[in-house]
């Protein structure tokens, strides 16, 4: 360099003059070869491709200033390298440094922190670089040639190590403008000196995302085209800048919408440019950059951005009134997830920290704050679909944690004395081996009581669960497992909870035992605790270890005979067959006779068909007229189907029959219509309440009209009111005759025949009649017949039973019956629970009010 | 109440449908199933059915401090 600074001056090439001015220079140059890692970071493969870089970010900062548009870098293949630009070219005035006149573009390449860079009237902004330029990759060269296009004329000159090897020669002329350096790394420094085209173009790539407009290409004369002999090669050039970038970082994902939010401004001399865009995924992808130096560890630009984004997104938010059931506001975590977004500043004279420049220290992060508030502020008010999508999955971020906090909290043990960690509530068993154990889950506390003192403790645990509490504020009951219920259960089932802590083979218990009461709360908490055992100890109900216990809803007793009945069904057929013997019910003009099991037969069905009538007659509102249904047989699709012109016959008979009764039952408008949308006739009439209802195919197509016409079919022929009910002798003393089996009824009946001939007599002497017009009062009437022997009591709750009781009903192995909860019934179970749960109040309270219709109808 | 068996269900939390062979069923993910575990375990399932009773809603005030008390023990 000595050299040059003498050629220069002298006009001479290397006279040997040398003098201390000399040295300060070439220690600039040697300083940098001699510790390389200083200047670029290593003198391995990151420091190659840095010299490159700091090659191309003069050439950026000529497009920043607004001189350049196009950058081309080639790799030839020596592993040497060219950039060209099309800015404004080095200048190659001379200048006077240290008393000497050189030419400015050699300052450039042999003097550290030299270069239009450094005087911000220049370049405004600069790609900044790590401030050392391109007089590093000069000194770490073996090779550089230099050539510059400016104002008409071509400048070339050679460079070696540092050190100058001709003087900057004018070379001819030309139209062209800019710079073209060409390098080849020392291999003397670097350990390896070999391009790697997928860095070299994601650095490029980069850098055309930041600079928008700026094109940029990436040719590798090292790889060819086979067939045609061409280079690899690359071209960047985004029109929409960052908003790109975020679209290339986000491709092959879904996001939440479709255009990246883009922002750009300059204030108090920042540039500032902010994209970001929201995917489906939880993680955070933020990159940020400072005069296109990607800042790895943030600064005051990201901690202005993230402050400005988590109170954008809580403040709109709260205006958009989406925040009424979030307790805190969101956090920054919260409003990140799923967000890609890059920010980008430009500034003048950037304060960087450490080493590795990788943070940002200027004081910037008010302006880029009160940016970002303003502008994303004003395009979530603008977009408000976009600003519920995006806040929807902030707090959907929240409730996770929130979730994933309380399911912690679930299995973590509250102290180190908590010993074994059972539950205070549970009554365990002194059997240890879990197979022989059983747990039973009882709602309520009284009723756990029972359980307690009823169970063999050998075995069996009891875990009382509190699942209703009284709502006071809404006169509600509130049907709930509350934390320390899931909690106390789960410790007790000893499995552990959640994706990675559940494990059924550390369940202490076989068999675990739903018991409920036999009433719509009992069923509500049984609904309950399913759902919970389905979602989440899925494996137990897969290894068959869920049971549902049977406790009996009815004791009947006859003299000291109690009997159990499990459910309405089987006391209505226990009832109606204890009523049956010894009656004569006929029916019809012919005064055709029903009795013993064939009576008994018809009023279970009756039973049946009157529970499905209900359900329908729920549809029209009027008896009368659902009674209709039946007996024209309108239940296939062809009974609505004729042509266009001519309604169905039995829809011609429907609207007959409705005529008739129109003014009794005070309808209006009968009628018959063609629905063309089905190409099929029904009925619609508006009836005394003014309701407008309409019987055709879609009514006929629900399962329980199918149901009725079914039944219907079964019991038509003894169907013809008015009924005769004769009630002869039931040969019964009064105390022999508590339902027992059958076998043992028969047993009885026979001794009771042999011996008590006359009584029968004498009771069909006095055999009453009673006349009834309907199926439905005739099967109320049987009923109570067959109850009247009987004291009835209906088990409301399990706490209505005593121990010994719910011992021989529900408990002991050898009496009870349990269901077992298959993996299929999740689906069943899911729909109750989704409808309890639902939104839909009505759909819920009459889902309710259907399924509590047989316990209603019974009530006693 | 359909008894057959289910191939498929809607994700509790995110209502996505979810195929009975998933890994995570009836969630879609394990991010769902913790929120649905989250939302048990802070008694966020409640099914809510009013007090019919009369009499009941005429003693529910006086009797409910001393019923609190006893159940929080």
């Amino acid at each position: 360099m000595a050299d040059q600074t003498k050629s220069k001056k002298n006009g001479g090439n290397g006279n040997g003059n040398y003098t201390a001015e000399d040295i300060k220079v070439l220690e600039g140059m040697e300083a940098v070869r001699l510790r390389p890692a200083m200047y670029i970071g290593s003198n391995g493969e990151m420091g190659l491709h840095h010299l490159v870089y700091e090659v191309v970010d003069n050439s950026v900062d000529e497009a920043l200033a607004g001189h350049a548009t196009k950058i081309d870098v080639t790799i030839h293949i020596d592993n040497s390298i060219t950039v060209v630009d099309d800015g404004r070219g080095i200048p190659v005035d001379d200048m006077v440094i240290d008393g000497e006149k050189i030419s400015a573009a050699q300052v450039v390449l042999t003097k550290l922190h030299a270069g239009g860079k450094f005087d911000s009237s220049n370049y405004k902004v600069s790609g900044g670089l790590h401030g050392v330029g391109v007089s590093c990759v000069n000194a770490l060269s073996h090779q550089l040639d230099l050539e510059i296009w400016r104002d008409g004329h071509v400048w070339e000159q050679a460079y070696s190590k540092g050190q100058a090897q001709t003087k900057l020669k004018k070379t001819g002329t030309t139209k062209k403008r800019g710079t073209k350096v060409h390098f080849l790394p020392d291999q003397e420094i670097f350990t390896t000196t070999e391009y790697n085209f997928d860095t070299l173009a994601q650095r490029l790539r980069e850098l055309a995302f930041l600079n928008k407009g700026l094109q940029i290409t990436l040719t590798d004369e090292r790889q060819t085209d086979p067939k045609t002999g061409e280079a690899k090669r690359l071209e960047f050039k985004y029109n929409g800048g960052i908003a790109e970038f975020i679209k290339h970082l986000n491709r092959g994902k879904s996001v939440l919408h479709d255009k990246p939010i883009y922002m750009e401004a300059e204030r108090d001399g920042v540039q500032m440019e902010i994209a970001l865009q929201y995917n489906d995924g939880y993680s955070e992808t933020v990159f940020s950059f400072a005069n296109n130096i990607n800042t790895v560890d943030g600064g005051s630009h990201l901690s202005g951005f993230r402050t400005a984004l988590t109170r954008t997104v809580n403040y709109a938010g709260q205006q958009l009134g989406l925040f009424k059931d979030v307790k805190e506001n969101l956090t920054g975590d919260d409003v990140r997830e799923g967000l890609v977004a890059v920010v980008s500043v430009k500034l003048p004279q950037p304060q960087f920290e450490g080493q590795t420049k990788g943070k940002l220290n200027s004081d910037i992060a008010g302006v880029v704050q009160a940016f970002l508030n303003e502008r994303l502020g004003a395009f979530f008010e603008q977009n408000p679909p976009v600003a519920r999508k995006i806040i929807n999955k902030a707090i959907e971020a929240a409730r996770a944690r929130e979730a994933a906090r309380k399911a912690r909290d679930l299995t973590r043990r509250k102290g180190a004395l908590d010993g074994g960690g059972l539950p205070g509530k549970l009554a365990d068993c002194s059997e240890r081996d879990p197979n022989r154990c059983e747990l039973f889950l009882v709602e309520g506390e009284s009723a756990g009581g029972t359980a307690k003192q009823g169970r063999d403790r050998r075995f069996q645990a009891i875990l009382p669960l509190k699942g209703k509490i009284l709502n006071v504020e809404k006169a509600r009951y509130d049907k709930m497992l509350s934390h320390e219920e899931i909690r106390a259960m789960i410790t007790a089932l000893g499995t552990g909870i959640g994706k990675d802590d559940f494990d059924p083979a550390k369940l202490r218990y076989g068999k675990i035992i739903l018991m409920t009461d036999a009433d719509v709360d009992g069923s509500h908490i049984r609904t309950l605790l399913l759902t919970f055992f389905f979602r989440h100890m899925g494996g137990l109900v897969k290894r068959g270890n869920v049971f549902i216990a049977q406790p009996p809803l009815y004791g009947i007793k006859k003299g000291k005979t109690l009997q159990y009945i499990k459910d309405d069904r089987e006391f209505v057929r226990v009832m109606v067959k204890r009523a049956a013997e010894g009656m004569i019910v006929r029916y019809g003009e012919g005064a055709a006779k029903l009795e013993g099991k064939e009576l008994a037969r018809f009023m279970t069905t009756l039973n049946e068909y009157i529970g499905f009538f209900d359900k329908v007659n729920k549809r029209i509102r009027n008896e009368r007229i659902t009674e209709i249904l039946p007996r024209l047989g309108l239940s296939q699709r062809a009974d609505f189907e004729r042509d266009k012109n001519t309604a169905s016959k039995s829809i011609q008979q429907l609207e007959k029959e409705l005529h008739k009764m129109e003014k009794e039952q005070q309808l209006k408008d009968v009628q018959s219509y063609f629905d063309e949308e089905h190409n099929l006739w029904g009925v619609q009439f508006t009836d005394s309440q003014g309701a407008e209802r309409h019987i055709n195919w879609e009514l006929a197509a629900t399962p329980e009209y199918r149901q009725m016409m079914s039944k219907f079919k079964q019991i038509e022929a003894f169907m013809q009111p008015p009924f005769v009910v004769e009630l002869g002798g039931k040969g019964t003393n009064g105390d022999n005759a508590a339902d027992l089996s059958d076998a043992e009824r028969e047993d009885l009946e026979k001794a009771a025949k042999k011996s008590s001939k006359a009584t029968t007599r004498r009771t069909k002497v006095e055999a009453e009649v009673v006349e009834k017009q309907s199926a439905r009062e005739l099967f109320e009437y049987v009923l109570n017949e067959g109850r009247r022997e009987y004291t009835v009591q209906r088990y409301k709750g399990l706490g209505e039973m005593t121990a010994e009781q719910l011992w021989e009903t529900t408990m002991d192995p050898e009496r009870r019956t349990l269901l077992s909860v298959k993996a299929e019934d999740i689906a069943a179970c899911d729909l109750i629970f989704t409808t309890l749960m639902g939104e839909d109040v009505e759909a819920r309270r009459k889902f309710i009010e259907e399924n509590a219709l047989d316990v209603k109808n019974l009530d006693i | 109440m359909p008894k057959e068996k289910a191939h498929s269900l809607r994700c509790p939390t995110c209502r996505a449908l979810v195929l009975a062979s998933e890994e995570n069923f009836p969630f879609c993910s394990d991010r769902c199933r913790l929120i649905d575990l989250g939302k048990w375990a802070s008694g966020g399932y409640v099914i809510s059915t009013p007090v019919t009773d009369p009499e009941q809603l005429e003693n529910m005030r006086p009797e409910e401090p001393g019923k609190d008390h006893s159940e929080n023990q």
